[in-house]
This record gives structure tokens, C-alpha cells and sequence, in this order.
């Protein structure tokens, strides 16, 4: 057979990996800005667009979406072609992504600080980009797809599974978790209400760290730890056992975000199960890549790439056991809502995300640039910082979750709880918050190293934009090797394994969304539970807006600590209304589920003002643009509409008259701060958020009012 | 590797001199010369060292054995005109034993016959450790569903809660019965400045930051009213004032503390408020509610001296 002659596309590539530099940085500042914030809340220089409830998502989205995203697409593509011995489907798909992808993150990095939001994290972005996102992947996957089938080499490597399955993973989270309904251009309310909502949403935040942070990168393990390592892949078996269990097993896991929330037991019980399930097939994984460095340990001592995988693979393996671990309900209730979750995100993102990409860069810009790298010191420096920023960053939040989950639960004999104010155990953590920031930095401080290694090198060297390279193309006909059953078979037929990757996936979140969704037992209703008035509604825009879920939970759970603190746990039933649920994720200050009478509105006017000066030593920042920007009554309309739509019991016509209603609500909280003394407009934006607050769980403390009436 | 150790040392220690910061008990290390306890910290101290030492030096020696046996079958073997092939070490044998691996001198055999840009793959075994970790993860997770959802012989959510407080209320029913019974009866209570009252009122009074309504000095903010004055919006009085903390003005914003503390907590901080009368702080709140003139005129105590006597 004739070998034919064709060329590797490196120029994607580079423009891949400068994307994944600049993000990287950028992403890692911001995210060290909302580190610094935590314990210096001036840190946001007292601006609407740099306060801590809009830089964390950005923070998240940069080092998902930009940092990790361009290091996938340059990883994908610089092992895809090699590993199918055929040049990209298509040049100009492949510059559509890397263009698209890029101007999705500016949309990000523009509409997230303006506070364009829908709240649902790591899918914060507004209706208009998840069209755009999901039209860019599409154009991803085709460009994958199509270079798949005009590959010049038999049988799909295990990396190609990994690609296929993040792709149509990715694909099918993203649409569902994106349903949405605009209301104007960057405003919109999620499909989903409620426990409905938070089951969609933490299927697909699970699974964003399944098929965005890992599957891509157990396929880049795949190509780059063999070839940096010149080894073999330890086991081939292995490599199929721990593929198909991973993503079949890793969908259902979800729900482990939500124990002892209002979401169904059942579901709750799924989740925990799954995750167990999911240990080995995690650490399959592992067990591939650490293994197939048998006989390669002499040199992982010398090569900074090899030691940047070890500490991958191996933060990789901790983060997939810790995961597990995490959902047990006993050891959840403890975790869950601190700074652990933080560490143990971190210790993943950091560890087998960062690492991974570093060892990547590292070993491909001296091969594309034809050269050698500039400074082998700089990358151990860089390494040791790096780790060192790990260990400073992981060990002290651990810490600090356990001691303040502690702090949270503890009682006195006498039955009240020893530090009733939350205030006294966000105090307690400071210094440990401290500590991270500084690991932060140092890690930081590693990737600038990094960068200018990258840059020497590259300028040592000359570009090799067009690869020469050459294989026999694929015979027409082709007879198996060996005869029967196996999966062999299936890794040369590509559309066979996309559909059944596809098939895999589809299964645990179909048996956990669909009998949520059409059995009424799984959300009881509570009579006293009503749609939001028109003020209330702008009132949680603004809520949404602020990013106060960030700090804030609305979901109290049914132990004693939490009843006793902040009120009734929290039911299904009350949510029916909420698009989108609030239920957040960490306790960076008090629930909120029961805020409703707590304090008086003078209390929120002064406290939103200077927190500060109402609760000394609080880190929450002030709001002083809430008491001059106006509510937008425009909107009423058009959200009263939009909200109608999805299932929300508004009266035809309503929208109407909303406005009159709006104006009785905010006239009489401003009558009523004026009786304290405080002059304030009736159509300033604290006035409508200081509502929403006064409504949260109010229903739930009517009904039980009537309740012990009728008895 | 020594300057890890030291640094991951020294982020111990911080954190540890820190918890012990936060209990804010007067322990070891408030005096460590003159504690009782110091000599035998110190011996365990000691012997803890000397085990570390005693195990570092063996793991050197041991190490310096293996090479010079290394070294002595080298000759051996050299002197015999044989190829040397070193012993595994006990850790290679046991993982290639534990992950039924095939060793790394006779991969080839199972090397499969493909090649992806360089790339070959061997046809080991599943390590059988993780596959029985596998099976026995699947078998828990049928277990642990079947207990909760078909035999229901483990409580939900709701009865696990409903549980624990049941058992924490019989735990505090027993805890105050075997107390003796400190009756705070608000209609017999007087007010007198007993410094160790006062002190332990402050302290309430900060820790649940009542200053948050009522400033630090009860002064009295755009919140909460002034404490300090004669002029009381629910009532004067220790009494009255008393059952206003315990039963809070909930529509007006004052919680009912009654619910979070104990009696004697509402009655510490009660005296508390009542020692601030008269202490005038600069800017404080102006007046609200009605005048209160106690019925009985008690000899007024100097409050400002209180105040400074008060920790």
C-alpha cells in the first residue's frame, strides 16, 4: 500500500494553548481577587461590576470555560490528528471553534461583571451565549466527528472514546440545563421550578465536571503520559472496563449535591450509590496512567512534564475517592455548605486539571516550536510552587470547613446553640482564608513562571505550523483479525460508539428527571405557597443579579442545628414558583430560606449599606448602588408574561395592572423606613430587594400560623 | 524535600497555635515553664524523636545494606562471566503480586500489535484488588438502596430528624433535672450592679451582637433605639425590659431571645441593659417612646463607673 503524504495542523493548535495561557492567568488572578475579598471585602474597590457575588462565577466560568476549555481543544486536536493519522476534518471549522469559543469568553467576561446572570452555576451565562455555546460545540463535534471518519488508521484509541463521549455528554447537559424563557435580551428564567430546577441543574453541574474536566483529560492522559513516558499503556482491559463504567456510572451521580435537601429521597439515595459505584471506575483511570509509568520511575525524578502527570494523576485519584466520600450522607452533613467542598474542588482543579495542562504545555511547545525548553529550572520551580500552592490552599480549607461546620452544630447542655450568631464562625475561619489566598498566589505565581519559559522557548525556536507526516490510507475492505464478539469491533465503527456512548449516558439521568418530573408525590403542595408579587419578583432579579447565592443558601436542612438557627427545614412544595431554585451551594453567610420578619426593614436598609458597621466584623461587601439605581417597571410586564409561560399561575392580563400593585408594596416600605427616619425614593432598588427578603419563607410561616389556628 | 517538610511543619503548628486560640481556655501554652504537666510532655516529646530518629537511621542502613549486597553479586555474577539481573525489591514484588501484572522484563509477550502514533498498549490484567473493590461497591449500593427504599429499615431524612431531636430533647430534659432548678422568677427581680452579673450580661450582649440595633455602647443606631436614656418604646424596667428581650418585638425587628438562650442569659443581659442608664455616650440615639420613672426610687450607682469596671 502506498503511503500517503499530508500534514498535521499545528497553527490550531497554538492558537489553542495562547488562549489557554492568557485564560489561565486571568482566571487565576480573578479567582485570587474573590480569594482576598473573603477577608478583605474593600478588595472590590467598592465597585457594583467587581463584587464578590459576580467575580466567582467569573472566576469559574474563566478556569472551566477558558483555562481548562482551550487546553481540551488544543489537547484534542494536537492528539487527534496524530492518533488517526489524518490532518483536521476542516481548516475553517476549526477556526470557527477557536474564534467562537473566544468570543464566547468575552460575552462572559463582559455580561457576568455586569451581572447578566442567570444564577445556575457553571451555566451562569444569559440565553443568547448558550445558543452561541451550544452552536460553537456543534461545530466542534463535527470537525471531531468528521475527522474520525476520514482517519487513516483502523481502530479508535482510547483517548478517541473519551473525546467522543465529552462531546455528546457535553452536548446533551448543556441543551437540557439550558432551558430557558427570555424575557429580554440578557434576562431570562430557567424552565425548571424549584426541586425540579436543582435536579436539572446539579445533573448537569456533576456531569460538567465529569465530561468538561475529566473525560477530556483521561483522554489526554491517554496520548501525552505514554509518549512523554515512551512506555506502554499498562492495560488495554482495564482501559474498557474503566471507559464504559465511568460514563454510564458517573451521570446518576448528581443528586449527591443535594443531600438532605428537598429533592426526593429516592433520588438522594441514587446519588449516593452511584457515587460509591463510581470509585473504581475512577480509579481505573488512575491505575492506567501511574501504572504505565512502571519502569519509567528513574526518570519522573528528572522530567519536570513527568512530575507535573505524577501529582495530576495522583490529585486526580484523591479528588475521586474524596468525591465518594463526600456522599455519604453522615460525612455530607458535616461537609456540605463549607470550605471542605471548596478544598476538594480545588484540589481537582488545581491538582489534575492544572497540572495535567502544564505538563501538556510543557511538552508540546519545544515539539511544535522544534526545539528544546528554554529552562528546565524554571519548570521545577514552577512545579514546587505549584504544589506548595496546592498543599496551602487544600490544608487550610479543610480546616476551616470542618471547624466551622462544628462551629455550626454545636450545643450547649442546656439545648440552645453556642454560637448563635453565624458572624462568630465566619470570624473564627478568617485566618485560614488568609492561608489559602496565599496558596493561591504562589500557585499563580508558578503559572507566570511558566509563561515565560513558554515565551523563551518559543522564541528559541521556529514554528512548525504545518506538520509533514504520512500512513497508508484505509483499506476498503476490511476482515477482523480475530473472529467473534469483541470490542475490537466496536473501536472501528465510530458512529456505532457515539451512539452507544450516547445511550450510556442517557439512561441514569432519564430514570432520575423524568419520575421527578410527572409524579405529583415528589413535590406535595402547600396551599399557602403563592407567586411572587411584581415587586418581590424585581426584588429576586436583583437578588439573582447581585449573585447573593454565591454566600447565601435558601435551603434549610431538616437537622436539629438548622431548625434551631434558622427555622422549619425546608419542603419541597415551597419552590413551586422559583425559576430559578436558590437553594445555593456554600454557607459563606446565613440561610436565608427564613429571613422573612426576622429583622426589620431598617435593619436590611442599614445592613445592605454598610454591613460592616451593622454586624462588626462581617465580610459581606456593601451595596451603595442599590439605594441609587431605580426598578426597571418596564420589565414587570414582559417577566409577569415570561413567567406565565412556564407554569407560574399569574392571572391573564395581570401584567396590566402589576405596576399599581408594585407601587402600593414599595410606597409602604418606604413609609415604613420613613417612620424609623430613613428617606428613601420608593422606586430605589433596595426597596424591592429588602421585599424579596421579607417574603423568604413567609408562606411557610403563614401556613404553620393557620395550622395552629384550626387546631 | 527538607524545605517542604519544614514549611508543611510550620502550617501545622500556625493552625494549631490558632485552635487553640479559638477555644479560649488559658492551656499549655498560655505559661508552657510553669504548667504541671511540662515534664512529661517534654519525655514524650523526647521519645517521639528518638523513635523517628531510630527509624530514619534503620531505613539508611537497611537501603546501605541493600546496595553493598547489591554490589557483592555484581562481582559475583561478573566473576561467573553471567548477566547481572537485580532482585525486585519487596515493594515491586508485592504491587506486581497485588495488580497481577505481568513484569516489566517479559511485557512484550503481551504487547498488543497495534501502535497509535508510537503509542502501545499491553494486555494486562485487571488488577484483581480493583476489581473486587468494583463488585463489592455494587453490592454495598444494592444493600443500602434495598435498606432504605424496600425494607425500610433505616430512617429518611425526615425520621432521621425527627429522631434526633427527640433524643436531644430527652437529653436536655435530663441535663436541667439533674441541675439544681435556678428559678429567674421576672417578677421578683431587682437590679443590682453585681460586677460578675454585669460581666457575664456583656458578654451576651456582644457575642450575639445586640450592638448591631444598639450600638456597642448601646447608644442606639438608624436601627435599634437607644438603651442608655429614660425612654423606653415597650416599657422601663428590669422586669419589663426583661420580657422584652425574652419575648422580642418581632414585627419591629427585636427577635425573641428567650427562644436561643437560657434564662439566665436573658437576665445577665437584662442587667446589662439596665447598667447602661446614665451613661450618656456621645452621639447616641435621640429619644423615643415614654418616659419611665421607676416606682421605687432605689439609690442611683454611679453607671459610668460600672462601665469601666466591666471587662
Amino acid at each position: 500500500m502506498e503511503l500517503q503524504k499530508f500534514s498535521y495542523d499545528n497553527k490550531i493548535v497554538k492558537a489553542f494553548m495562547i488562549a489557554t495561557v492568557i485564560f489561565g492567568l486571568v482566571g487565576m488572578l480573578v479567582g485570587l481577587t474573590a480569594a482576598i475579598q473573603l477577608f478583605y471585602p474593600l478588595f472590590n474597590f467598592d465597585l457594583q461590576y467587581t463584587t464578590f457575588g459576580r467575580i466567582r462565577p467569573l472566576h469559574t466560568n474563566a478556569i472551566i470555560f477558558a483555562f481548562v476549555g482551550n487546553a481540551m481543544f488544543a489537547g484534542v486536536y494536537y492528539s487527534m490528528q496524530r492518533l488517526l493519522k489524518t490532518r483536521m476534518f476542516s481548516d475553517s471549522l476549526s477556526w470557527i471553534h477557536f474564534w467562537g469559543w473566544q468570543l464566547i469568553i468575552l460575552a462572559a467576561a463582559i455580561t457576568l461583571p455586569l451581572g447578566f446572570t442567570t444564577s445556575k452555576e457553571y451555566a451562569e451565562l444569559e440565553w443568547p451565549i448558550d445558543i452561541a455555546i451550544a452552536v460553537i460545540w456543534v461545530v466542534f463535534g463535527w470537525n471531531m466527528i468528521g475527522t474520525i471518519i476520514k482517519r487513516r488508521e483502523r481502530h479508535m484509541y482510547v483517548a478517541i472514546w473519551f473525546y467522543i463521549a465529552t462531546f455528546v455528554t457535553v452536548a446533551v447537559l448543556h441543551i437540557v440545563n439550558s432551558f430557558e424563557m427570555p424575557v429580554s435580551l440578557f434576562k431570562s428564567y430557567s424552565w425548571y421550578a424549584g426541586v425540579q430546577d436543582a435536579l436539572v441543574q446539579w445533573w448537569y453541574g456533576h456531569n460538567a465536571v465529569a465530561f468538561f474536566l475529566t473525560t477530556p483529560f483521561l483522554g489526554m492522559m491517554y496520548y501525552f503520559l505514554p509518549k512523554a513516558a515512551n512506555r506502554p499503556v499498562y492495560s488495554y482491559k482495564l482501559s474498557i472496563i474503566h471507559f464504559w463504567s465511568l460514563i454510564f456510572i458517573y451521570i446518576w451521580a448528581g443528586p449527591h449535591h443535594l443531600l438532605y435537601t428537598s429533592l426526593p429521597d429516592w433520588a438522594q439515595s441514587l446519588g449516593v450509590v452511584f457515587s460509591i459505584m463510581l470509585i473504581a471506575p475512577s480509579w481505573g483511570g488512575m491505575l492506567n496512567g501511574l501504572m504505565t509509568l512502571r519502569g519509567a520511575w528513574d526518570r519522573v525524578r528528572e522530567d519536570p512534564v513527568l512530575k507535573f502527570m505524577v501529582v495530576a494523576v495522583t490529585a486526580y485519584g484523591m479528588a475521586t475517592l474524596e468525591g465518594p466520600l463526600l456522599s455519604l450522607k453522615n460525612v455530607n452533613a458535616i461537609a456540605h455548605f463549607t470550605d471542605w467542598i471548596v478544598a476538594h474542588v480545588h484540589v481537582g482543579g488545581l491538582g489534575w486539571n492544572g497540572f495535567m495542562i502544564f505538563a501538556v504545555l510543557y511538552w508540546t511547545v519545544p515539539r511544535m516550536w522544534n526545539t528544546s525548553l528554554y529552562s528546565k529550572k524554571l519548570a521545577n520551580i514552577h512545579f514546587w510552587l505549584g504544589t506548595l500552592g496546592i498543599i496551602f490552599y487544600a490544608l487550610p480549607m479543610y480546616v476551616s470547613g470542618l471547624v466551622q461546620s462544628l462551629m455550626w452544630k454545636e450545643f450547649n447542655p442546656e439545648g440552645f446553640l453556642v454560637y448563635k450568631n453565624f458572624l462568630e464562625t465566619t470570624v473564627a475561619i478568617l485566618p485560614l482564608h488568609m492561608l489559602r489566598a496565599t496558596g493561591g498566589g504562589l500557585y499563580f505565581i508558578g503559572a507566570v513562571i511558566m509563561t515565560y519559559n513558554l515565551i523563551k522557548t518559543a522564541y528559541a525556536g521556529s514554528f512548525v505550523a504545518n506538520e509533514e507526516a504520512e500512513a497508508a490510507p484505509l483499506m476498503k475492505e476490511y476482515v477482523a483479525t480475530s473472529g467473534g464478539w469483541h470490542h475490537r469491533v466496536l473501536e472501528h465503527k465510530p458512529v456505532l460508539l457515539t451512539a452507544l456512548a450516547l445511550v450510556a449516558i442517557l439512561i441514569g439521568g432519564a430514570i432520575e428527571m423524568i419520575p421527578t418530573f410527572l409524579i405529583k408525590s415528589n413535590v406535595p403542595t402547600i396551599s399557602s405557597v403563592r407567586p411572587y408579587t411584581p415587586l418581590e419578583l424585581h426584588g429576586r432579579d436583583i437578588y439573582i443579579r447581585e449573585g447573593c447565592v454565591n454566600c447565601h443558601t435558601q435551603m434549610v436542612r431538616p437537622f436539629r442545628s438548622e431548625t434551631e438557627r434558622y427555622g422549619e427545614y425546608s419542603k419541597a412544595g415551597e419552590f413551586v414558583y422559583d425559576h430559578p431554585f436558590l437553594w445555593g451551594s456554600k454557607r459563606t453567610g446565613p440561610d436565608l430560606a427564613r429571613t422573612s420578619g426576622k429583622y426589620s426593614n431598617s435593619w436590611h436598609y442599614n445592613h445592605m449599606l454598610a454591613p460592616d458597621a451593622v454586624s462588626t466584623g462581617s465580610i459581606m461587601p456593601a451595596y451603595p448602588w442599590l439605594f441609587e439605581q431605580t426598578i426597571d417597571i418596564e420589565q414587570t410586564a414582559p417577566k409577569i408574561r415570561a413567567l406565565r409561560k412556564i407554569g407560574v399561575p399569574y392571572e391573564e392580563g395581570y401584567e396590566d395592572t402589576a405596576n399599581d400593585d408594585l407601587r402600593k408594596q414599595a410606597d409602604g416600605i418606604a413609609a415604613n423606613l420613613k417612620a424609623d427616619g430613613i428617606e428613601v425614593m420608593s422606586d430605589a432598588e433596595i426597596i424591592a430587594l429588602i421585599s424579596y427578603l421579607q417574603r423568604l419563607g413567609k408562606d411557610i410561616k403563614a401556613e404553620k400560623l393557620a395550622e395552629e389556628v384550626n387546631k | 524535600m527538607k524545605k517542604l517538610f519544614f514549611i508543611v511543619l510550620g502550617l501545622f503548628a500556625t493552625l494549631n497555635g490558632w485552635a487553640e486560640g479559638a477555644t479560649k481556655e488559658k492551656s499549655f501554652w498560655a505559661d508552657p515553664f510553669n504548667h504541671p504537666l511540662l515534664p512529661f510532655y517534654s519525655l514524650v516529646a523526647f521519645i517521639f524523636v528518638i523513635i523517628i530518629l531510630v527509624i530514619a537511621i534503620s531505613i539508611v542502613l537497611i537501603r546501605t545494606m541493600n546496595l553493598l549486597i547489591g554490589q557483592i553479586e555484581k562481582q559475583r555474577a561478573e566473576a561467573m562471566g553471567q548477566a547481572y539481573v537485580p532482585a525486585l525489591s519487596w515493594w515491586d514484588k508485592l504491587t506486581q503480586k497485588l495488580n497481577a501484572s505481568v513484569p516489566v522484563s517479559q511485557e512484550k509477550d503481551i504487547e498488543l500489535d497495534h501502535n497509535y502514533d508510537g503509542i502501545k498498549e499491553l494486555d494486562n490484567h485487571l488488577p484483581p484488588w480493583w476489581k473486587w473493590l468494583f463488585y463489592i461497591s455494587i453490592v454495598w449500593a444494592v444493600v443500602y438502596f434495598v435498606a432504605y427504599h424496600f425494607s425500610y429499615s433505616l430512617p429518611l431524612s425526615k425520621e432521621e430528624y425527627e429522631n434526633e431531636v427527640a433524643q436531644a430533647t430527652a437529653a436536655q430534659q435530663r441535663f436541667l433535672e439533674s441541675q439544681p432548678k435556678a428559678v429567674i422568677d421576672e417578677s421578683t427581680l431587682v437590679y443590682s450592679p453585681d460586677v460578675a452579673i454585669l460581666e457575664k450580661g456583656k458578654a451576651v450582649f456582644t457575642r450575639n451582637n445586640c450592638g448591631s440595633c444598639h450600638r456597642n455602647d448601646g447608644g442606639g443606631n438608624a436601627i435599634g433605639p437607644n438603651l442608655t436614656d429614660e425612654y423606653w418604646l415597650h416599657g422601663g424596667g428590669l422586669k419589663t425590659v426583661f420580657t422584652t428581650i425574652k419575648n422580642g418585638v418581632v414585627e419591629k425587628g427585636m427577635p425573641a431571645w428567650g427562644k436561643a438562650m437560657s434564662p439566665g442569659d436573658v437576665r445577665d443581659v437584662a442587667f446589662f441593659v439596665m447598667s447602661l442608664q446614665g451613661t450618656k455616650p456621645a452621639n447616641a440615639k435621640a429619644s423615643q417612646g415614654e418616659l419611665y420613672e421607676p416606682e421605687v426610687k432605689t439609690e442611683k450607682t454611679d453607671s459610668t463607673k460600672t462601665q469601666a469596671v466591666l471587662k
